[in-house]
């Protein structure tokens, strides 16, 4: 940071007036709902955004940034305020209870009708090890990739993730629990990073969602399989319940979810029926339901 | 047979003018498709009136995934329309309908807050009960003092022992007044007893 930049930065202040206010105005766009304890990480996002955009204080950027017609600077700020933090194989337990009993239970469902394509999303992205993790199962350890077509769809509110989840660059952090099989087999080693291969890349489609924003969810339909983990524990409940009643809406009956391991739909709606899987539990959205 | 890349998902700007009009949202919201209706639901939080439709809808709507979209929009909505709209829904017939309101007035806290003292002091009973069940989870700094009003005043022992149910819970030193007073003027009726004792318990512990 240049010195410019340090003075600057001392001279502008959030006072609570402000942070409530910007509070608000983020939930209502977002949906991401931050608490009083959040008070530093909220005001040094914001007071980086005020220098960056050579805004005089916080009352100038906050007009700026309500009224700008491009809403690029929303968009700029919510990549900052969103937390990115995962890896490889993360909550591995899903994946295998994705490959060993969701699957199978979908298929049995689907060859009846003649329908031999399977779609997952996965939100958010984040970084893409989640989607990449779901490509690399699938190809590694579910003999129906012989069989079936599988469109995976993965998605995130932060466009700056979003680029780099679509490059696929990983430092040794984001792959220390992948299978050394799998490392070699699916990255090459640049330096300190690992480049995920082209093919991987090719197969998951990333995109920006916004899911506290209808606009956005509305093509999302028809999917088999959503996995939203560790991402609702953000939300308040009203938010919660909001993204619930979208994804809901974007899977097909008896279509399935997986939360994060503290997260429970039970908490957050009616409308889905836990499933108790030898490898974990998930909820589906039920068969006969409208 | 393998992993293949979707077609691109619509973008949102051309989701955003596919949006119908309030006239046919209007229309969409009694859909035989509960889907169109949910969406209906969703996308008519701007349009005037949204409220009286959104309420009107919710009481007949037999879908619980309709009804839930619905609830979520007047949430969303934060109108004094949706608070009045739910009141009436407490006194439905429905149970599960009664039920969702309550949970989504739970939501509203800065809409219910100033309606609080008329739903406590309510001629129905059952009514009473359930705002008492919405002090439960209702973030407001007034919740004990209602509570303890209820306990002092209210002539129903189902009322009283919801009331008492709950300041076991979130009373302090300020209940104890009206918790053991509670005790003489329902002397005969062994529940208030027992919960009365127990409240008081619990408080003098915490």
């Amino acid at each position: 940071m240049s010195r410019t930049a340090l003075r600057k930065s001392d001279e502008i202040t959030i006072s609570e007036e402000d942070f409530n206010k910007f509070r608000e105005f983020f939930y209502r766009k977002t949906g991401i709902s931050f608490e009083p304890s959040k008070r530093y990480f909220v005001d040094k996002r914001l007071i980086d955004r005020v220098i960056a955009t050579d805004s005089e204080n916080f009352r100038s950027y906050f007009i700026m940034l309500r009224f700008q017609a491009s809403g690029e600077e929303l968009q700029f700020l919510t990549n900052a305020m969103t937390v990115n933090e995962t890896y490889f194989m993360r909550e591995e337990d899903q994946f295998t209870c994705l490959v060993d009993s969701i699957l199978p239970e979908v298929m049995k469902r689907k060859v009846a009708t003649g329908n031999r394509l399977i779609r997952i999303w996965s939100i958010p992205s984040s970084s893409g090890e989640e989607p990449y993790s779901i490509a690399m199962c699938l190809l590694e350890r579910w003999a129906g990739i012989y069989d079936w077509d599988i469109e995976i769809i993965s998605s995130d509110i932060d466009t700056g993730i979003l680029h780099k989840a679509k490059i696929g660059r990983y430092s040794e952090r984001s792959i220390q629990k992948l299978p050394k099989a799998w490392l070699n087999k699916y990255f090459r080693r640049i330096g300190e990073e690992y480049q995920i291969d082209d093919d991987l890349r090719g197969a998951v489609e990333f995109t920006r969602v916004n899911l506290a924003e209808p606009a956005d969810t509305r093509p999302y339909r028809n999917f088999d399989v959503i996995f939203c983990r560790n991402l609702l524990i953000y939300f308040d409940d009203v938010s919660r319940k909001t993204a619930a009643e979208c994804f809901y809406d974007a899977l097909n009956p008896g279509g399935f979810i997986c939360l994060g391991h503290s997260e429970s739909m039970s908490r957050i709606s009616a409308l889905f029926k836990p499933r108790k899987f030898p490898e974990a539990v998930v909820y589906q959205r039920p068969l006969e339901a409208r | 047979m393998a992993l293949i890349k979707s077609k691109p998902v619509a973008s949102a700007v051309e989701a955003l003018e596919e949006k119908p009009s309030c006239a046919s949202l209007l229309v969409q919201l009694s859909d035989e498709n509960p889907e169109v209706r949910r969406w209906a639901a969703r996308d008519m939080l701007h349009c005037e009136d949204a409220c009286e439709a959104l309420i009107l809808r919710l009481k007949i709507e037999p879908e619980l995934s309709v009804r839930e979209v619905i609830l979520t929009a007047l949430i969303h909505l934060k109108s004094p329309h949706s608070i009045a709209g739910l009141v009436d829904c407490l006194r439905s017939e429905d149970a599960s309908l009664r039920n969702e309101a309550l949970e989504a007035m739970k939501q509203l806290p800065d809409l219910v807050a100033p309606i609080m003292v008329d739903l406590l002091n309510d001629q129905d009973p059952d009514v009473r009960i359930f705002s008492v069940n919405i002090l439960e989870s209702l973030r407001h700094p007034d919740v004990e003092t209602w509570l303890i009003d209820v306990v002092q005043k209210d002539p129903h022992i189902n009322v009283c022992a919801t009331a008492l149910d709950l300041l076991s819970e979130v009373g302090s030193e300020s209940a104890l007044d009206a918790i053991v007073s509670i005790k003489e003027r329902f002397a005969g009726e062994p529940y208030i007893q027992f919960a009365a004792d127990l409240a008081f318990k619990r408080i003098r512990e915490s």
